[in-house]
């Protein structure tokens, strides 16, 4: 072999290096340099069942953390989220939100008489509060109205992010001031820590402390009532139960499905909104007609979901119903027409769905079905053993 | 020499080498002809576009009535072509979902891919066929709100069509004018058997043609008001305001049905 021949089968391995380089460079086109994550964490990951809905409201902004949720769990029962440091106007979350009733205060609260709730003054809420329970599968608006929700102008009341500012500069409920309660959190020792692993910067601020306990909010997670554990062939119904699902899902039994789900639903809210027939005449200024503005909505409130629902009376926007009983009876007797009621109250012809006794017993029996005692007592849910501060 | 034409030959397969590994097509065949289509779904009253809420409609029976909302799901939509073949709606989703409180249903950008040519007409079915129409298989809102109970014969509701209608003493009632399966009872009220109410409808004057690239906007059109009107005069008054458990009342619903929708100019 000359070296000329030598040469050329050198330049021809050169090149055939530069074809591969090329055509590499050509399907894998990145100009960018790998961004470098400024810490680690851990994402969370939430367990879906058989039957419920795969599309989470996680926003794009706040993803679910291990970090973020631990954070989101200490803050949620802290009471110095108010701003405050003595111990009589300590308040936090968890002061109404109570794990043991599906995170809602519950009609035989030792404050909150008869289940209605009121701020660190004492001036009472504009409505009753709604349980936080299985809130990742909400998409359609948050309180009784929808006021937080995704299109609202307001670019910080459009999810539960918002809740925790909004929570804490209310006069009906904290009262207070998001500095106060940023620089309390930050002089607390532990916490800049705890934020630094969620977020990667020790800096605490509203939103950094809003997303960590929303974290913690969409893991509430109720997936394990009997009814559930039913569907899931592990269990039986009762007769009287099984007797209370079949007028559950009627029309020409108590028609509830349409608005609370069902086999097909297990949420068991629609999370939509509905005049159900409480009033002909609507003078609240929180209505589903406050936010859209459509007289079609007045006097119509979210359909609350019904897990869990024999803990968190009293019932309604109100809480006029102190009972399931008394609810049950409503919808069996008491429906009052108007031209804003719901078309899905279609009994409203008759006063209601006339249920027999035998029949709202069987209802009622099968709604307590609907109860998961391990929602209620599952130990990731609780007040941690001790705060940051505490060890 | 020889070498030279080899290194000549590399050098002049380096643009087919890159150009084929990073845009081959998946069976080594050319693309066929084909166009795109969009249905763009709309909802009228006697001629013009649906008010809601709004006790403005006279039905022909003489009701007097209002719609809130309508929520339906049509599926298997069929382009039969001019020779004889058909194309089924299929390749991404076969069924669609459409609400009127849901502005972002009234679209459907169909991802099938359309042979070119000449249809003479586009059928599909209201609701969801027997095979098809299996609990639980939607679990996101908004479409696994429209299940239809285990106890009723389970699946989705085809439609509910909710509104209000004034009665004989003038009182402004609810109706919910839901389809889904019907049902047989017994004489002490129990379920016995089931009736697949699923309907398939031909839309008329539906024939198009679609050309190579082209995208054609196929508006289909719910004439909100032959529901209650052709064959059967239905009367809310004679029916009441729930009718999911009355097989009767759901069958001449159904009946109706066939002249419900009608196609817009297509483009």
């Amino acid at each position: 072999m000359t070296t000329d021949n030598r040469q050329l089968i050198m330049n021809c391995y050169r090149l055939l290096l530069l074809i591969l380089v090329i055509f590499l460079a050509g399907c894998t086109k990145n100009d960018e340099p790998e961004p470098v994550p400024p810490h680690q964490t851990t994402p969370y990951e939430i367990e879906i069942p058989f039957g419920f809905p795969k599309n989470l409201n996680i926003p794009d902004d706040n993803p679910m953390t291990v970090e973020g949720v631990e954070l989101g769990r200490y803050l949620f029962y802290d009471g110095r989220m108010s701003g405050r440091s003595d111990p009589d106007s300590l308040m936090s979350c968890a002061t109404c939100h109570l794990q043991e009733k599906s995170f809602e205060c519950g009609i035989d609260h030792p404050v909150y008489e008869g289940g209605h709730p009121h701020g660190v003054t004492g001036i009472p809420t504009p409505h009753l509060m709604l349980p936080l329970i299985n809130l990742v599968w909400n998409h359609n608006g948050y309180l009784w109205n929808g006021f937080v929700n995704k299109d609202n102008p307001n670019p910080l009341c459009r999810n539960i992010e918002a809740l925790t500012y909004m929570g804490i500069i209310a006069p009906h409920e904290m009262n207070s001031d998001t500095n106060a309660a940023k620089d309390l959190i930050q002089n607390t020792p532990g916490y800049p820590e705890l934020f630094e692993k969620a977020f990667g910067t020790k800096e605490v601020n509203i939103d950094r402390m809003g997303k960590a306990i929303s974290q913690f909010i969409r893991t509430l997670i109720s997936t394990n009532s009997r009814f559930d554990r039913y569907m899931r062939g592990e269990v039986q119904l009762t007769p009287s139960e099984l007797n209370g699902f079949v007028l559950f899902t009627t029309e020409e039994g108590a028609d509830c499905f349409h608005c609370h789900g069902g086999f097909g639903n297990p949420l068991f809210t629609t999370h939509l909104f509905y005049n159900n027939g409480k009033d002909t005449i609507f003078t609240d200024s929180r209505d589903r007609y406050a936010v859209t503005g459509d007289p079609a909505d007045k006097g119509a409130y979210k359909a609350s979901t019904l897990r869990n629902i024999e803990l968190t009376g009293p019932y309604m926007h109100d809480g006029r119903f102190a009972t399931l009983d008394d609810v049950i009876d409503f919808y069996s007797h008491h429906i009052l027409n108007s031209v804003n009621i719901d078309p899905l109250m279609h009994h409203v012809a008759n006063g209601g769905t006339q249920l027999t006794d035998l029949e709202k017993a069987d209802l009622k029996a099968f709604i307590q079905s609907l109860r998961d005692d391990s929602f209620l007592t599952n130990p990731a849910f609780s007040r941690p053993d001790h705060f940051p501060d505490e060890n | 020499m020889k070498l030279m034409n080899l290194l000549m030959l590399i050098v002049l397969s380096i643009p087919v080498l890159f150009m084929s590994g990073c845009n081959k097509e998946p069976n080594g065949n050319e693309p066929e002809d084909t166009g795109k289509i969009k249905f763009e779904f709309s909802h009228y009253v006697d001629g013009q576009p649906l008010d809601t809420d709004t006790l403005k409609y006279v039905n022909a029976s003489g009701n007097h009535y209002l719609v809130t909302e309508i929520q339906y799901f049509i599926s298997d939509v069929t382009l039969h072509a001019h020779d004889g073949s058909k194309k089924v709606i299929d390749d991404w989703k076969d069924i669609h979902y459409v609400d009127t409180d849901l502005e972002e249903t009234w679209l459907w950008d169909v991802y099938d891919e359309i042979p070119a040519g000449l249809y003479n007409s586009i059928s599909f079915t209201v609701g969801i066929n027997e095979q098809k129409n299996q609990s639980l298989m939607f679990v996101d809102h908004p479409e696994s709100l429209m299940f239809w109970p285990e106890y009723l014969g389970g699946g989705y509701h085809y439609m509910k069509l909710n509104g209000k209608w004034m009665d004989p003493e003038q009182e402004l009632l609810p109706f919910d004018f839901h389809l889904g399966i019907g049902q047989i009872y017994d004489n002490e009220g129990h379920v016995t058997g089931f009736i697949q109410n699923y309907f398939e409808v031909t839309l008329p004057g539906s024939s198009f043609t679609i050309n190579k690239g082209e995208v054609v906007h196929i508006p289909i059109i719910m004439n909100v008001e032959n529901w209650f009107k052709n064959p059967h005069t239905y009367d809310h008054n004679t029916w009441g305001g729930d009718i999911m458990q009355h097989q009767d009342a759901m069958h001449l619903g159904c009946d109706n049905g066939h002249n419900v929708f009608s196609v817009g100019d297509i483009e």
